[in-house]
Protein backbone atom coordinates (compact mmCIF):
# COMPACT_ATOMS: atom_id res chain seq x y z
CA UNK A 1 0.00 0.00 0.00
CA UNK A 2 2.69 2.45 1.06
CA UNK A 3 4.99 1.54 -2.35
CA UNK A 4 1.97 1.91 -4.66
CA UNK A 5 1.21 5.60 -2.53
CA UNK A 6 5.54 6.39 -3.07
CA UNK A 7 4.84 4.84 -6.80
CA UNK A 8 1.74 7.48 -7.21
CA UNK A 9 3.68 10.45 -5.65
CA UNK A 10 6.49 9.45 -7.57
CA UNK A 11 3.81 9.29 -11.01
CA UNK A 12 3.14 12.84 -10.24
CA UNK A 13 6.11 14.17 -9.77
CA UNK A 14 7.32 12.54 -13.02
CA UNK A 15 4.81 13.86 -15.24
CA UNK A 16 5.33 17.41 -13.49
CA UNK A 17 9.14 17.73 -14.27
CA UNK A 18 8.02 15.75 -17.82
CA UNK A 19 5.72 18.25 -18.74
CA UNK A 20 8.55 21.71 -17.75
CA UNK A 21 11.13 19.93 -19.93
CA UNK A 22 8.27 19.79 -22.39
CA UNK A 23 7.11 23.23 -22.08
CA UNK A 24 10.90 24.32 -21.90
CA UNK A 25 11.55 22.76 -25.35
CA UNK A 26 8.10 24.20 -26.70
CA UNK A 27 9.38 28.07 -25.62
CA UNK A 28 13.17 27.22 -26.71
CA UNK A 29 13.28 25.13 -29.92
CA UNK A 30 9.65 24.90 -31.14
CA UNK A 31 8.60 21.82 -33.51
CA UNK A 32 7.07 22.97 -36.91
CA UNK A 33 3.82 24.01 -37.39
CA UNK A 34 3.48 21.06 -40.49
CA UNK A 35 4.54 18.81 -37.49
CA UNK A 36 1.87 19.34 -35.41
CA UNK A 37 -0.60 19.45 -38.28
CA UNK A 38 0.85 15.73 -39.62
CA UNK A 39 -0.18 14.47 -36.33
CA UNK A 40 -3.39 16.76 -35.16
CA UNK A 41 -4.80 15.29 -38.54
CA UNK A 42 -3.79 11.51 -37.94
CA UNK A 43 -5.31 11.33 -34.48
CA UNK A 44 -8.38 13.50 -35.55
CA UNK A 45 -9.00 10.68 -38.44
CA UNK A 46 -8.47 7.89 -36.62
CA UNK A 47 -10.99 8.86 -33.64
CA UNK A 48 -13.28 10.81 -35.62
CA UNK A 49 -16.01 8.24 -36.30
CA UNK A 50 -16.16 6.68 -32.67
CA UNK A 51 -16.13 9.83 -31.02
CA UNK A 52 -18.93 11.19 -33.43
CA UNK A 53 -20.93 7.89 -32.13
CA UNK A 54 -19.91 7.95 -28.78
CA UNK A 55 -21.06 11.34 -28.53
CA UNK A 56 -24.28 10.86 -30.28
CA UNK A 57 -25.39 7.46 -27.83
CA UNK A 58 -23.95 9.41 -25.19
CA UNK A 59 -27.16 12.27 -25.89
CA UNK A 60 -29.12 9.15 -26.39
CA UNK A 61 -28.94 7.82 -23.54
CA UNK A 62 -29.29 11.43 -21.44
CA UNK A 63 -32.80 11.78 -22.97
CA UNK A 64 -33.53 8.36 -22.17
CA UNK A 65 -32.58 9.17 -19.09
CA UNK A 66 -34.20 12.71 -18.68
CA UNK A 67 -37.52 11.35 -19.76
CA UNK A 68 -38.30 9.11 -17.23
CA UNK A 69 -37.44 11.71 -14.62
CA UNK A 70 -39.73 14.88 -16.26
CA UNK A 71 -42.26 12.29 -18.01
CA UNK A 72 -43.74 12.11 -13.55
CA UNK A 73 -44.02 15.78 -13.62
CA UNK A 74 -45.49 16.30 -16.78
CA UNK A 75 -42.33 18.24 -17.89
CA UNK A 76 -41.11 16.37 -21.05
CA UNK A 77 -40.91 20.56 -22.40
CA UNK A 78 -37.70 20.92 -20.38
CA UNK A 79 -36.41 17.50 -21.99
CA UNK A 80 -34.35 19.02 -24.15
CA UNK A 81 -32.98 21.97 -22.04
CA UNK A 82 -32.32 19.59 -19.11
CA UNK A 83 -30.50 16.34 -21.26
CA UNK A 84 -28.58 19.07 -23.38
CA UNK A 85 -27.74 21.24 -20.34
CA UNK A 86 -26.62 17.79 -18.58
CA UNK A 87 -24.70 16.49 -21.69
CA UNK A 88 -22.84 19.70 -22.60
CA UNK A 89 -21.42 20.33 -18.95
CA UNK A 90 -21.09 16.98 -17.42
CA UNK A 91 -21.39 13.81 -19.15
CA UNK A 92 -20.58 14.51 -22.79
CA UNK A 93 -17.15 15.25 -21.94
CA UNK A 94 -16.37 12.89 -19.66
CA UNK A 95 -17.58 9.76 -21.54
CA UNK A 96 -16.11 10.95 -24.93
CA UNK A 97 -12.69 11.57 -22.75
CA UNK A 98 -12.62 8.65 -21.20
CA UNK A 99 -13.21 6.76 -24.95
CA UNK A 100 -10.74 9.10 -26.63
CA UNK A 101 -8.53 8.09 -23.19
CA UNK A 102 -9.11 3.99 -24.54
CA UNK A 103 -8.04 4.91 -27.82
CA UNK A 104 -5.73 8.10 -28.66
CA UNK A 105 -4.09 7.78 -25.41
CA UNK A 106 -3.28 3.78 -25.33
CA UNK A 107 -2.27 4.41 -28.86
CA UNK A 108 0.05 7.18 -28.50
CA UNK A 109 1.63 5.46 -25.27
CA UNK A 110 2.05 2.20 -27.14
CA UNK A 111 4.29 3.66 -30.10
CA UNK A 112 6.32 5.69 -28.23
CA UNK A 113 6.83 2.74 -25.75
CA UNK A 114 7.61 0.97 -28.88
CA UNK A 115 10.24 3.75 -29.75
CA UNK A 116 11.83 3.77 -26.17
CA UNK A 117 12.08 -0.21 -26.44
CA UNK A 118 13.54 -0.57 -29.90
CA UNK A 119 16.35 2.20 -29.07
CA UNK A 120 14.71 4.81 -31.52
CA UNK A 121 14.56 7.43 -28.83
CA UNK A 122 18.03 6.95 -28.50
CA UNK A 123 18.93 6.50 -32.04
CA UNK A 124 17.23 10.78 -31.94
CA UNK A 125 19.99 11.52 -29.01
CA UNK A 126 22.82 9.83 -30.68
CA UNK A 127 22.01 11.98 -33.77
CA UNK A 128 22.24 15.27 -31.81
CA UNK A 129 18.70 15.87 -31.92
CA UNK A 130 16.56 16.13 -29.07
CA UNK A 131 13.69 13.73 -28.96
CA UNK A 132 11.05 15.99 -26.86
CA UNK A 133 11.33 17.79 -29.85
CA UNK A 134 11.48 15.79 -32.59
CA UNK A 135 8.59 13.59 -31.31
CA UNK A 136 7.38 14.56 -27.97
CA UNK A 137 6.01 18.42 -28.73
CA UNK A 138 4.05 17.61 -32.34
CA UNK A 139 2.64 14.40 -30.30
CA UNK A 140 1.46 16.54 -27.43
CA UNK A 141 0.53 19.75 -29.11
CA UNK A 142 -1.82 17.81 -32.03
CA UNK A 143 -3.85 15.58 -28.96
CA UNK A 144 -4.45 18.48 -27.48
CA UNK A 145 -5.73 19.87 -30.73
CA UNK A 146 -7.42 17.31 -32.13
CA UNK A 147 -8.63 15.98 -28.68
CA UNK A 148 -10.43 19.45 -27.99
CA UNK A 149 -11.89 19.36 -31.89
CA UNK A 150 -13.10 15.72 -31.32
CA UNK A 151 -14.63 16.23 -27.74
CA UNK A 152 -16.52 19.63 -29.24
CA UNK A 153 -17.42 17.12 -32.37
CA UNK A 154 -18.89 14.65 -30.20
CA UNK A 155 -20.61 17.20 -27.72
CA UNK A 156 -22.43 18.03 -31.29
CA UNK A 157 -23.36 14.97 -31.84
CA UNK A 158 -24.80 14.25 -28.64
CA UNK A 159 -27.38 17.29 -29.26
CA UNK A 160 -28.53 15.01 -32.26
CA UNK A 161 -28.41 12.01 -30.29
CA UNK A 162 -30.49 13.26 -27.67
CA UNK A 163 -32.99 15.34 -30.41
CA UNK A 164 -33.37 12.17 -32.31
CA UNK A 165 -34.37 10.09 -29.01
CA UNK A 166 -36.21 12.62 -27.91
CA UNK A 167 -38.54 12.37 -31.58
CA UNK A 168 -38.35 9.16 -31.65
CA UNK A 169 -38.69 7.59 -27.87
CA UNK A 170 -40.17 10.09 -25.57
CA UNK A 171 -42.26 11.17 -28.47
CA UNK A 172 -42.13 14.94 -28.58
CA UNK A 173 -41.48 17.19 -31.61
CA UNK A 174 -38.40 18.97 -32.72
CA UNK A 175 -39.56 22.46 -31.60
CA UNK A 176 -40.85 21.27 -28.34
CA UNK A 177 -37.26 19.66 -27.82
CA UNK A 178 -35.10 22.67 -28.42
CA UNK A 179 -37.23 25.47 -27.06
CA UNK A 180 -36.06 25.28 -23.75
CA UNK A 181 -32.97 24.75 -24.44
CA UNK A 182 -31.80 28.72 -24.58
CA UNK A 183 -33.01 29.05 -21.49
CA UNK A 184 -31.42 26.10 -19.49
CA UNK A 185 -28.14 26.04 -21.64
CA UNK A 186 -26.05 28.72 -20.90
CA UNK A 187 -22.89 30.64 -22.16
CA UNK A 188 -20.89 29.82 -19.15
CA UNK A 189 -22.60 25.80 -19.59
CA UNK A 190 -20.72 25.61 -23.32
CA UNK A 191 -17.76 27.79 -22.34
CA UNK A 192 -17.70 25.19 -19.09
CA UNK A 193 -18.15 22.44 -21.16
CA UNK A 194 -15.58 23.51 -23.61
CA UNK A 195 -13.15 24.22 -20.66
CA UNK A 196 -13.60 20.62 -19.86
CA UNK A 197 -12.70 19.66 -23.01
CA UNK A 198 -9.30 21.16 -23.00
CA UNK A 199 -8.71 20.53 -19.37
CA UNK A 200 -9.39 16.91 -20.33
CA UNK A 201 -7.10 17.08 -23.59
CA UNK A 202 -4.45 18.30 -21.54
CA UNK A 203 -4.35 15.37 -19.05
CA UNK A 204 -4.76 12.82 -21.74
CA UNK A 205 -1.92 14.33 -23.80
CA UNK A 206 0.76 14.62 -20.77
CA UNK A 207 0.03 11.32 -19.04
CA UNK A 208 0.21 9.45 -22.05
CA UNK A 209 3.25 10.99 -23.35
CA UNK A 210 4.97 10.58 -20.18
CA UNK A 211 3.78 6.53 -19.58
CA UNK A 212 5.20 6.03 -23.11
CA UNK A 213 8.58 7.82 -23.39
CA UNK A 214 9.46 6.48 -20.30
CA UNK A 215 8.21 2.76 -20.94
CA UNK A 216 11.07 0.67 -20.12
CA UNK A 217 11.38 -3.40 -20.31
CA UNK A 218 10.63 -4.98 -23.88
CA UNK A 219 6.92 -5.66 -24.72
CA UNK A 220 5.82 -6.46 -21.30
CA UNK A 221 6.90 -2.42 -20.42
CA UNK A 222 5.14 -1.28 -23.63
CA UNK A 223 1.96 -3.08 -21.96
CA UNK A 224 2.64 -2.00 -18.76
CA UNK A 225 2.71 1.63 -20.48
CA UNK A 226 -0.53 1.30 -22.19
CA UNK A 227 -2.34 -0.22 -19.12
CA UNK A 228 -1.10 2.68 -16.94
CA UNK A 229 -1.83 4.99 -19.67
CA UNK A 230 -5.41 3.71 -19.33
CA UNK A 231 -6.36 3.71 -15.68
CA UNK A 232 -4.05 7.13 -14.75
CA UNK A 233 -5.51 9.00 -17.74
CA UNK A 234 -9.43 7.67 -16.12
CA UNK A 235 -8.24 8.70 -13.11
CA UNK A 236 -6.83 12.17 -13.67
CA UNK A 237 -9.66 13.30 -16.06
CA UNK A 238 -12.04 12.28 -12.78
CA UNK A 239 -10.54 14.51 -10.62
CA UNK A 240 -9.84 17.57 -13.70
CA UNK A 241 -13.77 17.02 -13.84
CA UNK A 242 -14.14 17.41 -10.21
CA UNK A 243 -12.09 20.56 -10.05
CA UNK A 244 -13.50 21.94 -13.17
CA UNK A 245 -16.68 21.57 -12.17
CA UNK A 246 -16.43 23.47 -9.02
CA UNK A 247 -14.65 26.14 -11.06
CA UNK A 248 -17.47 26.23 -13.48
CA UNK A 249 -19.83 26.48 -10.45
CA UNK A 250 -18.08 29.75 -9.20
CA UNK A 251 -17.97 31.24 -12.52
CA UNK A 252 -21.76 30.47 -12.81
CA UNK A 253 -22.04 31.89 -8.99
CA UNK A 254 -20.60 34.76 -9.86
CA UNK A 255 -22.79 34.86 -13.31
CA UNK A 256 -26.05 34.76 -11.66
CA UNK A 257 -25.20 37.75 -9.07
CA UNK B 1 48.30 9.43 -31.12
CA UNK B 2 45.77 11.45 -29.94
CA UNK B 3 42.64 10.39 -27.86
CA UNK B 4 39.63 10.77 -29.68
CA UNK B 5 37.15 8.87 -26.68
CA UNK B 6 39.29 9.13 -22.82
CA UNK B 7 37.57 7.76 -19.64
CA UNK B 8 38.37 8.86 -16.57
CA UNK B 9 37.49 6.94 -13.75
CA UNK B 10 33.95 6.60 -14.80
CA UNK B 11 31.80 5.23 -12.61
CA UNK B 12 28.60 3.59 -13.38
CA UNK B 13 25.35 2.69 -11.48
CA UNK B 14 21.47 1.85 -11.90
CA UNK B 15 20.29 2.86 -8.27
CA UNK B 16 21.83 1.00 -5.74
CA UNK B 17 23.55 -1.54 -8.54
CA UNK B 18 27.24 -0.54 -9.78
CA UNK B 19 27.84 -2.32 -13.37
CA UNK B 20 30.61 0.13 -13.95
CA UNK B 21 33.60 0.80 -12.03
CA UNK B 22 36.74 3.12 -12.12
CA UNK B 23 36.96 2.68 -15.76
CA UNK B 24 39.85 4.22 -17.14
CA UNK B 25 40.98 3.84 -20.84
CA UNK B 26 41.74 5.77 -24.02
CA UNK B 27 40.65 5.24 -27.73
CA UNK B 28 42.98 7.07 -30.29
CA UNK B 29 41.69 8.79 -33.75
CA UNK B 30 42.20 6.25 -36.62
CA UNK B 31 41.65 3.11 -34.71
CA UNK B 32 39.38 -0.22 -34.30
CA UNK B 33 38.32 -1.06 -30.95
CA UNK B 34 36.27 -3.98 -29.99
CA UNK B 35 34.46 -4.78 -27.11
CA UNK B 36 33.88 -8.23 -25.85
CA UNK B 37 32.63 -9.67 -22.82
CA UNK B 38 29.55 -12.15 -21.30
CA UNK B 39 26.04 -10.68 -22.02
CA UNK B 40 24.65 -8.35 -19.11
CA UNK B 41 28.19 -7.09 -18.07
CA UNK B 42 27.97 -3.39 -19.47
CA UNK B 43 29.02 -3.46 -22.70
CA UNK B 44 26.08 -1.90 -24.15
CA UNK B 45 25.95 0.63 -21.62
CA UNK B 46 29.77 1.40 -21.98
CA UNK B 47 28.97 2.37 -25.58
CA UNK B 48 26.12 4.03 -25.08
CA UNK B 49 28.37 6.41 -22.56
CA UNK B 50 30.35 7.00 -24.90
CA UNK B 51 27.95 8.29 -27.59
CA UNK B 52 26.52 10.32 -24.66
CA UNK B 53 23.37 8.56 -24.77
CA UNK B 54 23.55 7.97 -20.75
CA UNK B 55 25.23 10.19 -18.71
CA UNK B 56 28.04 8.29 -16.09
CA UNK B 57 27.33 8.15 -12.29
CA UNK B 58 30.96 9.80 -11.69
CA UNK B 59 34.23 10.64 -13.63
CA UNK B 60 34.61 12.17 -16.79
CA UNK B 61 34.27 11.21 -20.29
CA UNK B 62 36.46 13.29 -22.57
CA UNK B 63 35.56 13.54 -26.36
CA UNK B 64 38.71 14.92 -28.73
CA UNK B 65 39.63 16.44 -25.04
CA UNK B 66 36.38 18.16 -24.26
CA UNK B 67 34.15 17.06 -21.31
CA UNK B 68 31.07 15.65 -22.47
CA UNK B 69 29.01 16.38 -19.52
CA UNK B 70 30.68 19.55 -18.42
CA UNK B 71 30.58 22.05 -21.55
CA UNK B 72 27.63 23.94 -23.27
CA UNK B 73 24.58 22.13 -24.72
CA UNK B 74 25.82 23.66 -27.97
CA UNK B 75 29.21 22.32 -27.76
CA UNK B 76 27.65 19.17 -26.49
CA UNK B 77 25.35 18.73 -29.41
CA UNK B 78 28.51 19.20 -31.76
CA UNK B 79 30.31 16.50 -30.21
CA UNK B 80 27.12 14.30 -30.32
CA UNK B 81 27.36 15.12 -34.28
CA UNK B 82 30.99 14.14 -34.64
CA UNK B 83 29.20 10.57 -33.75
CA UNK B 84 27.16 7.98 -35.23
CA UNK B 85 26.00 4.92 -34.03
CA UNK B 86 24.73 1.17 -35.20
CA UNK B 87 22.36 0.27 -32.71
CA UNK B 88 22.12 -3.26 -31.67
CA UNK B 89 18.46 -3.66 -32.73
CA UNK B 90 19.39 -1.01 -35.78
CA UNK B 91 16.99 1.35 -33.87
CA UNK B 92 15.18 2.13 -37.36
CA UNK B 93 12.52 4.71 -37.25
CA UNK B 94 10.01 1.84 -38.64
CA UNK B 95 7.51 4.98 -39.77
CA UNK B 96 9.69 6.33 -42.12
CA UNK B 97 11.21 4.55 -45.47
CA UNK B 98 14.46 3.69 -46.15
CA UNK B 99 15.81 6.95 -47.60
CA UNK B 100 14.07 8.90 -44.95
CA UNK B 101 15.55 6.71 -42.11
CA UNK B 102 19.09 8.33 -43.92
CA UNK B 103 17.84 11.76 -44.88
CA UNK B 104 16.35 11.99 -41.14
CA UNK B 105 19.99 13.14 -39.33
CA UNK B 106 20.52 16.02 -42.37
CA UNK B 107 17.19 17.29 -42.15
CA UNK B 108 17.34 17.82 -38.24
CA UNK B 109 21.05 18.68 -37.61
CA UNK B 110 22.12 20.45 -41.25
CA UNK B 111 21.27 22.89 -42.73
CA UNK B 112 21.48 21.25 -46.72
CA UNK B 113 18.95 21.69 -49.28
CA UNK B 114 16.56 18.91 -49.69
CA UNK B 115 18.59 18.40 -53.12
CA UNK B 116 21.72 18.06 -51.80
CA UNK B 117 20.11 15.44 -48.79
CA UNK B 118 19.02 13.48 -51.92
CA UNK B 119 22.12 13.42 -53.65
CA UNK B 120 23.42 12.50 -49.91
CA UNK B 121 20.93 9.74 -49.18
CA UNK B 122 21.41 7.71 -52.95
CA UNK B 123 25.18 8.16 -52.34
CA UNK B 124 25.34 6.39 -48.51
CA UNK B 125 23.11 3.85 -50.06
CA UNK B 126 25.02 3.07 -52.87
CA UNK B 127 28.11 2.62 -50.56
CA UNK B 128 25.98 0.30 -48.49
CA UNK B 129 24.79 -1.36 -51.40
CA UNK B 130 20.61 -1.27 -50.77
CA UNK B 131 20.16 1.96 -53.17
CA UNK B 132 17.36 -0.51 -54.70
CA UNK B 133 14.92 -0.85 -50.95
CA UNK B 134 15.41 3.40 -51.04
CA UNK B 135 11.36 3.83 -51.03
CA UNK B 136 10.36 0.60 -48.51
CA UNK B 137 10.19 0.98 -44.97
CA UNK B 138 12.31 -0.84 -42.50
CA UNK B 139 10.20 -4.03 -42.40
CA UNK B 140 10.01 -4.54 -45.67
CA UNK B 141 13.93 -5.29 -46.27
CA UNK B 142 15.74 -7.87 -44.63
CA UNK B 143 18.00 -8.23 -41.37
CA UNK B 144 21.32 -8.02 -42.91
CA UNK B 145 19.57 -4.92 -45.18
CA UNK B 146 18.54 -3.40 -41.70
CA UNK B 147 22.01 -3.49 -40.64
CA UNK B 148 23.30 -1.91 -43.59
CA UNK B 149 20.55 0.94 -43.20
CA UNK B 150 21.74 1.13 -39.57
CA UNK B 151 25.19 1.54 -40.93
CA UNK B 152 24.49 4.41 -43.47
CA UNK B 153 22.40 6.14 -41.23
CA UNK B 154 24.90 6.29 -38.68
CA UNK B 155 27.62 7.92 -41.44
CA UNK B 156 24.95 10.30 -42.74
CA UNK B 157 26.42 13.30 -40.67
CA UNK B 158 29.68 11.92 -41.65
CA UNK B 159 31.27 11.70 -37.55
CA UNK B 160 34.89 11.04 -37.00
CA UNK B 161 33.40 8.26 -34.68
CA UNK B 162 31.21 5.20 -34.73
CA UNK B 163 29.87 2.86 -32.61
CA UNK B 164 28.66 -0.28 -33.67
CA UNK B 165 26.88 -2.39 -31.06
CA UNK B 166 27.12 -6.14 -31.99
CA UNK B 167 26.75 -5.47 -35.56
CA UNK B 168 26.83 -9.11 -36.76
CA UNK B 169 23.89 -10.25 -34.21
CA UNK B 170 21.31 -12.42 -35.77
CA UNK B 171 23.09 -12.19 -39.33
CA UNK B 172 24.56 -15.59 -41.09
CA UNK B 173 27.96 -16.51 -41.08
CA UNK B 174 28.30 -14.71 -44.80
CA UNK B 175 26.15 -11.69 -43.83
CA UNK B 176 27.94 -11.25 -40.73
CA UNK B 177 31.60 -11.18 -42.63
CA UNK B 178 30.54 -8.82 -45.53
CA UNK B 179 29.10 -6.60 -42.93
CA UNK B 180 32.39 -6.62 -41.26
CA UNK B 181 34.24 -6.02 -44.26
CA UNK B 182 31.74 -3.21 -45.42
CA UNK B 183 32.48 -1.18 -41.68
CA UNK B 184 36.19 -2.28 -42.78
CA UNK B 185 36.00 -0.57 -46.18
CA UNK B 186 34.02 3.08 -45.17
CA UNK B 187 36.46 3.13 -42.09
CA UNK B 188 39.21 3.40 -44.35
CA UNK B 189 37.87 5.23 -46.76
CA UNK B 190 36.42 8.13 -43.81
CA UNK B 191 39.11 7.41 -41.82
CA UNK B 192 37.45 7.21 -39.11
CA UNK B 193 37.55 5.52 -35.32
CA UNK B 194 35.28 2.60 -34.95
CA UNK B 195 34.43 1.38 -31.63
CA UNK B 196 32.71 -2.23 -31.34
CA UNK B 197 30.80 -4.90 -29.38
CA UNK B 198 30.68 -7.87 -30.64
CA UNK B 199 30.92 -12.19 -29.33
CA UNK B 200 31.61 -13.63 -32.53
CA UNK B 201 35.49 -14.12 -32.19
CA UNK B 202 35.83 -14.09 -35.81
CA UNK B 203 34.62 -10.96 -36.63
CA UNK B 204 36.53 -9.15 -33.12
CA UNK B 205 39.60 -10.50 -34.61
CA UNK B 206 38.86 -9.68 -38.20
CA UNK B 207 37.97 -6.56 -37.23
CA UNK B 208 40.24 -4.96 -34.06
CA UNK B 209 43.25 -2.91 -33.90
CA UNK B 210 42.75 -3.30 -29.87
CA UNK B 211 40.73 -5.43 -27.90
CA UNK B 212 39.24 -4.62 -24.03
CA UNK B 213 36.78 -7.39 -22.20
CA UNK B 214 33.67 -6.07 -20.29
CA UNK B 215 33.57 -8.36 -16.83
CA UNK B 216 33.04 -7.83 -13.36
CA UNK B 217 32.24 -4.00 -13.98
CA UNK B 218 36.14 -3.75 -14.97
CA UNK B 219 37.81 -3.24 -18.42
CA UNK B 220 40.58 -5.52 -18.83
CA UNK B 221 42.26 -4.08 -22.53
CA UNK B 222 43.56 -6.88 -23.73
CA UNK B 223 45.36 -5.56 -26.48
CA UNK B 224 45.96 -6.53 -29.86
CA UNK B 225 44.34 -10.26 -31.59
CA UNK B 226 47.72 -11.97 -30.90
CA UNK B 227 47.84 -10.40 -27.26
CA UNK B 228 44.19 -10.82 -26.51
CA UNK B 229 44.69 -14.79 -27.28
CA UNK B 230 47.78 -14.81 -25.82
CA UNK B 231 45.76 -13.18 -22.25
CA UNK B 232 46.81 -14.96 -18.84
CA UNK B 233 43.26 -13.68 -17.00
CA UNK B 234 41.72 -16.90 -16.63
CA UNK B 235 38.01 -15.06 -17.39
CA UNK B 236 39.57 -13.85 -20.90
CA UNK B 237 40.64 -17.09 -21.88
CA UNK B 238 37.50 -18.74 -20.89
CA UNK B 239 35.83 -16.35 -22.81
CA UNK B 240 37.85 -16.23 -26.10
CA UNK B 241 37.85 -20.09 -26.51
CA UNK B 242 33.72 -20.19 -24.98
CA UNK B 243 35.09 -23.04 -22.25
CA UNK B 244 32.20 -24.13 -20.12
CA UNK B 245 34.21 -24.49 -16.88
CA UNK B 246 36.18 -21.37 -15.47
CA UNK B 247 35.58 -18.26 -13.58
CA UNK B 248 32.65 -16.69 -15.28
CA UNK B 249 30.47 -19.90 -14.84
CA UNK B 250 31.36 -20.22 -11.29
CA UNK B 251 27.91 -19.94 -10.35
CA UNK B 252 25.78 -21.50 -12.90
CA UNK B 253 24.37 -24.82 -13.71
CA UNK B 254 26.57 -25.64 -16.14
CA UNK B 255 29.84 -25.40 -13.44
CA UNK B 256 28.13 -27.09 -10.58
Amino acid sequence: MLNKMVGIIDDIGGVTLFMKEVFRTGIKTPCTFSEIMDQTWKVTIQSLSTTAMAGFFVGAIMTVQFTLQVSQFGALGYLGGLATSGTIREVGPLLIAFMLSGKVGAFTSAELGTMRVTEQIDAIKCLGANPIQEIILPRFVGIILSSFFLLTIGLFMSIWGGLLMGIVFSGISIEEYVRHIPNIVSPVSIVTGLFKCFVFAFVLASICTYKGYNATGGAKGVGKAVVDTAVFTMIGIVIADWVTSAIGESVMELFLK
Amino acid sequence: MSATVEFQNVQMSFEEDVLLKNINFQIHKGEKFVLIGPSGEGKSVLLKLMAGILKPSEGKILIEGHDMWNCLPKDRLALLRKMGMLFQKNALFDSLTVGENVAFPMREITQKSEQEIQKQVKYFLQEVDILHALELFPDEISGGMQKRLGIARALALEPGIIFYDDPTAGLDPITSRMIVELILRLQKELNSTIIAITNDMNRAYQMADRMAMVVDGELIITGNVGETQQHKDPRVVQFIHGYLKGPLTEHTEVNA
